[in-house]
């Protein structure tokens, strides 16, 4: 048994050399996902975007002083599989092999996606042009019914 | 068809998350001719050194070596890691 | 519900257990189908699901093999071959006009006159094939399902299920699939009952069992699709051990298509799992210790059995076996009898096995080493779960008579290969596609070695020409809901406007990937607006990039043919994209923000390939540039139109005035509290801001627009009105007004590029291109007639050119057009004809051609 939800999650993008990425220390209230040797989408909830790209930013100077951190959060859609039957459905969603806990990123319903998993959900974004396509197709392939609940995302414990 | 290709980043993903960038090609430069580098190709039966840009992913270009008869691919690197 | 199924009429009892094929042969339904060509009659042989004799339509689906498939009350069953039926079939004639209709026939005959082929072919098809479809019925979608696991086996009989007990006790993720119930096609108690055992210690071990469930096709990976009743299983294992078991070799002699004659295995099954005899009195030519086991067993429930080790000469019989002539020591001898059973040899089904060879896929069982014993099946699927590759048995084939049927399938008989070969047909690939033998529904199962042997045995055949044919999925039929599982045509973007557009009463439409509004309500009305008053459009379709980092305007210059470095913060430039061959790959604007970053458009759905485009750049040349699309993250909404600079001060405090932002110019301001980046286009041909804003704030953005808009009568338009607007001003849509290979001078945009520059790619292939004569060009058109795109332009009878944009225009007084026209004898033509209409070329743009509108 699992719920489907409607996530809202704060993005914000750090491009960077990737000697700079390694040597960054998240900020505590960001999740780090490490999308490319140059680039680091960092997640939290949507208030804080604004000290993320603070802090961030401020951080990397010092490692790269040309460093680009962006608040990205209107560019991405995101939906939350979980309980426990959501990471044994998500072959339902995509040909991807999940994590047993973190990230990954490739095709999930037929869309390029970012992939953040545990043991008890699965946290899927996808570019937000595809908001209605994501949302229809994970709430169809998994057979559920209904107004989708809207709630905020939270970073997970370590 | 079915064909796995190695992203350094992501692992061995099916080629539909790719883009097809063919052959490597000789950068321009004035040492180049020119004519021959834009339309012409080597096609040759065997290993070929070609680019793939990962799509779905991590969307950066790697770099590796497909053999053009056996369809095997040795794993490559993004050449500027990047 | 009444008991037993429903069969062409009748009421068929259905025994526990039974499946369509026992059920029916108990009802004394003897002729299950009718041969594909030659209308022979077809009853069961293999009753294992290897050959096509037994298929029928059950609950109208077609082409169901009946041996397969468990019968159940109130199952409806046809046989669908044959006609009018199977039992009494008219076309039976084609079996006696053999001669007439060799091997290949159809592509020798009924070719001259061309028409008697078409009458030839429908005759021909409805002549054969294996069923109906099922039309009427909706198509309902299969969902896909993708599956990890460690080893995946393939067969749930002892070899298999010891696999998979092993491997799952040694801690691997195992799932085993079987088409069947676990030891449906076990006949010996033994067996199922080791089975079960088996089966116990597999799920004990954690190994998950999926009865039927069809594993299909073996891919790269190894991948593996599985069918299972209710979903497709998309299955990725480390590895595969195929557990696929072997059918008894078939043996070609005159006869030995006719009903009455059966596969060991397939006599037993019926016999002792089904109690239905086979028949009265049997002979059984067994040389494997399996056939005589299964003579023994059909003897002791009650058949009259007669065994002989030797070779089967013929068998005759009119529509039924009525005796065999056998090969003895001493000659011949001939016994009449009412069936035949045959154990000769094995054919392991080897097709998802040969479709692994480069892959991690290993045999075990019956496929791996044909007929062993029990022990030796279950040793053996230990072996192949603790990694070892069982390197396949060398399988004696069958000697061939004169004569018989090889491919029961496409009735393909030993006579019509050897016509075929005398034809000058001289391997094993090219005799299965000229005879088609191999390519039925067995896929080969049956025949494939048959024929391997056939060309390799030939005395002038070349040592490769006996090779198997090679195996591709489907090993198993399909239907095409299987195909299509997890398949998504309809994939849809959308921007943060759809819902207002809909709200508005929008008729959308689909502009590549992206839902877009056609019309709001009248396209004509919405160009009035346009060019009259104001208008608003949704472009957040459109790419957009930012482009940033210390090398940012070092990559632009070298990319792009426009001069990048004298592009000053607030300005702005067309922009004309060219490949290294010099052809125009995209076009939209480059503008140039503060701190070296740059912000560049491009059309909508070309944003992907601009991002990889830039960044194989990046990447080659080792720039350090930062590319971040932006194309979801940031909505655009155009205010164009004579009242586009009153509604938007409106709305604003800042300066939009056209001193302060003028054509080609970008600001930062703040739009009913919505900070946009606003910039000064004129695609439409009136004073026009696109306002670029985040997304989220787009409805709030759209609302207050529209609101203030209302009072100087200010519409929404679409793509319908946006044709017509742009094409007024000679504005090309690429891919549509232009052609793979168009460089900027056959589209008039030599303009665009700076030739000046030292490099640029493309440069030089436009140097090359420069110094020849253009033999095509895009010009403007006017046409004395109705507009229509596509249409050929003719001179002097010849197509020299084509109309790409066509529209009838208010403001230009006329049908205007685009069209690529070629030079004719050094020039080019300035009076086509188009359809039946004068295509006139005329200078562009077709209004306004000073552009004063957008200098107001």
């Amino acid at each position: 048994m699992f719920e489907i939800r409607r996530t809202l999650v704060g993005v914000v993008t750090a491009s960077a050399g990737a000697g700079a990425l390694d040597g960054l220390v998240v900020p505590g209230r960001a999740f780090g996902c490490r999308t490319a040797d140059d680039e680091l989408m960092l997640l939290s909830v949507p208030q804080v975007t604004d000290e993320v790209v603070r802090e961030v930013s401020t951080r990397l100077a010092t490692l790269d002083p040309d460093a680009l951190v962006i608040d990205t959060t209107d560019g991405w859609a995101a939906i939350t599989v979980a309980g426990g039957g959501a990471r044994s459905s998500f072959g339902l969603l995509s040909r991807l092999e999940l994590p047993d806990a973190g990230f990954t990123q490739g095709e999930v319903v037929h869309v390029p996606a970012k992939v953040i998993a545990d043991d008890e959900q699965v946290l899927i974004l996808a570019p937000s042009m595809w908001e209605a396509h994501l949302l229809d197709r994970v709430t169809k392939a998994l057979g559920a019914t209904g107004r989708l609940e809207t709630r905020e995302w939270r970073v997970p414990t370590p | 068809m079915s064909l796995l290709v190695p992203c350094p980043r992501c692992g061995l993903r099916p080629q539909e998350e790719f883009t097809f960038g063919g052959e490597l090609r000789a950068l321009p430069s004035p040492d180049v001719e020119d004519f021959a580098r834009v339309y012409l190709r080597e096609n040759a039966p065997g290993p070929q050194r070609e680019r793939w840009y990962h799509a779905s992913g991590c969307r950066r270009w790697v770099t590796l070596t497909r053999d053009t008869v056996t369809n095997r691919i040795e794993p490559g690197v993004t050449p500027s890691g990047g | 519900m009444a008991d037993g199924l429903r069969f062409e009429g009748r009421r068929v009892t259905v025994e526990p257990g039974d499946t369509v094929a026992s059920a029916l042969y108990r009802a004394d339904v003897r002729t299950f189908t009718r041969s594909l060509k030659y209308h022979r009659r077809r009853g069961l042989w293999c009753v294992t699901g290897d050959c096509p004799n037994c298929m029928v339509n059950v609950d109208g689906d077609p082409g169901v093999r009946a041996c397969m498939t468990d019968a159940r009350d109130g199952q409806v069953v046809v046989r669908e071959s044959g006609w009018p039926s199977a039992e009494r079939d008219l076309l039976h004639v084609t079996d006696r006009l053999h001669r007439f209709l060799p091997v290949g026939f159809y592509s020798k005959t009924f070719i001259r006159p061309r028409f008697v082929w078409g009458l030839a072919e429908r005759a021909i098809r409805r002549a054969t094939g294996v069923g109906h479809l099922p039309i009427g019925r909706p198509a309902s979608a299969r969902p896909a399902r993708a599956l990890h696991v460690d080893l995946l086996v393939v067969g749930g009989g002892v070899a298999g299920l010891a696999a998979a007990a092993e491997a799952a006790a040694a801690g691997s993720r195992v799932v085993l699939v079987e088409e069947r119930r676990l030891g449906a096609t076990a006949w010996d108690a033994r067996v199922r009952e080791r089975i079960q055992t088996l089966a116990a210690e597999a799920r004990a071990a954690g190994a998950e069992i999926l009865e039927h469930h069809t594993a299909v096709g073996l891919y790269e990976g190894p991948f593996v699709p599985v069918v299972g009743p209710a979903e497709v299983l998309h299955v990725e294992a480390g590895r595969v051990v195929a557990a696929t078991g072997a059918v008894e070799a078939h043996a070609v002699f005159p006869g030995n298509d006719l009903p009455g004659v059966f596969l060991a295995r397939g006599a037993a099954l019926l016999s002792i799992r089904h109690g239905v005899a086979p028949g009265r009195r049997a002979v059984v030519v067994a040389t494997t210790d399996e056939g005589r086991a299964s003579a023994a067993a059909l003897r002791s429930a009650g058949m009259e059995v007669l065994i002989h080790d030797g070779p089967v000469i013929a068998a005759e019989g009119n529509g039924r076996i009525l005796a065999v002539t056998l090969g003895t020591p001493s000659g011949r001898e001939r016994i009449t009898c009412d069936t035949l059973v045959l154990s000769l040899g094995w054919a392991p089904r080897d097709a998802l096995l040969r479709m692994g060879t480069d892959q991690e896929v290993a045999g075990a069982g019956d496929v791996a080493i044909p007929g062993c014993s029990l022990e030796e099946a279950e040793a053996s699927g230990r072996r192949a779960a603790n990694g070892h590759d069982e390197a396949p048995s060398d399988v004696p084939t069958v000697p061939v008579g004169d004569e018989g049927y090889v491919c029961l399938c496409e009735d393909v008989s030993l006579h019509d290969l050897q016509q075929a070969w005398d034809e000058g047909w001289r391997s094993s690939e090219i005799l299965k596609r000229y005879t088609t033998a191999t390519m039925g529904p067995c896929q080969g199962a049956v025949c494939g070695r048959l024929l391997a042997a056939f060309a390799g045995a030939r005395a002038d055949a070349v040592a490769t020409a006996g090779a198997r044919t090679t195996s591709r999925p489907p090993a198993r039929p399909l239907v095409l809901e299987d195909l299509a599982a997890g398949v998504d045509e309809m994939i849809e973007q959308r921007t943060s406007l759809h819902d207002r557009h809909l709200g508005l009463g929008a008729r959308m439409e689909r502009s590549g990937s992206w839902s877009r509004p056609t019309t709001f309500d009248a396209i004509d009305e919405e160009i009035r607006a346009v060019r009259h008053r104001a208008g608003l459009m949704d472009v957040g379709t459109l790419g957009k990039f930012l482009v940033a980092g210390r090398d940012a305007a070092e990559l632009l210059d070298r990319v792009f043919p426009i001069r990048v470095r004298d592009l000053g913060p607030g300005r702005s430039r067309y922009l004309v994209a060219l490949d290294e061959a010099g052809y125009v790959i995209d076009d939209g604007l480059l503008a140039a923000l503060d701190h070296g970053r740059f912000y560049l458009c491009t059309t909508s759905g070309r944003a992907p390939a601009m991002e990889a485009w830039l960044r194989d750049w990046i990447d080659r040349w080792g720039l350090h540039v930062h590319l971040l699309d932006q194309t979801a993250q940031l909505g655009a909404i155009l205010v164009a139109g004579p009242k586009a600079r009153a509604i938007l001060g409106r709305l604003t405090g800042d300066d939009v005035s056209a001193e302060a932002l003028p054509h080609m110019r970008h600001a930062d301001i703040t739009v009913a509290d919505v900070p946009c980046r606003a910039v000064r286009v004129g695609f439409v041909g009136e004073v026009g801001y696109e306002l670029h804003h985040d997304r989220s704030r787009g409805p709030a953005l759209y609302d207050a627009l529209l609101e203030a808009g209302q009072v100087e009568g200010a519409q929404p338009f679409g793509l319908g009105a946006l044709d017509v607007l742009r094409l007024e001003k000679a504005h090309l849509y690429l891919g549509q007004d232009t052609l793979p290979d168009d460089h900027p001078a056959k589209l008039g945009l030599e303009w665009a590029v700076a030739m000046d520059k030292p490099d640029f790619i493309g440069k030089r292939a436009l140097e090359r291109m420069g110094a020849l004569p253009l033999e095509r060009t895009l010009v403007g058109l006017r046409i004395d007639g109705e507009p229509r795109r596509g249409v050929p332009l003719l001179v002097g009878g010849r197509v020299v050119g084509r109309v790409t944009s066509c529209a009838r225009s208010e403001a230009a007084r006329g049908t205007i057009a685009l069209g690529w026209v070629r030079a004719v004898d050094g020039s080019f033509p300035t009076e086509l004809i188009a359809g039946h209409a004068v295509a006139t070329v005329v200078p562009t743009p077709f209004y306004d051609p000073e552009g004063a509108r957008l200098r107001v």
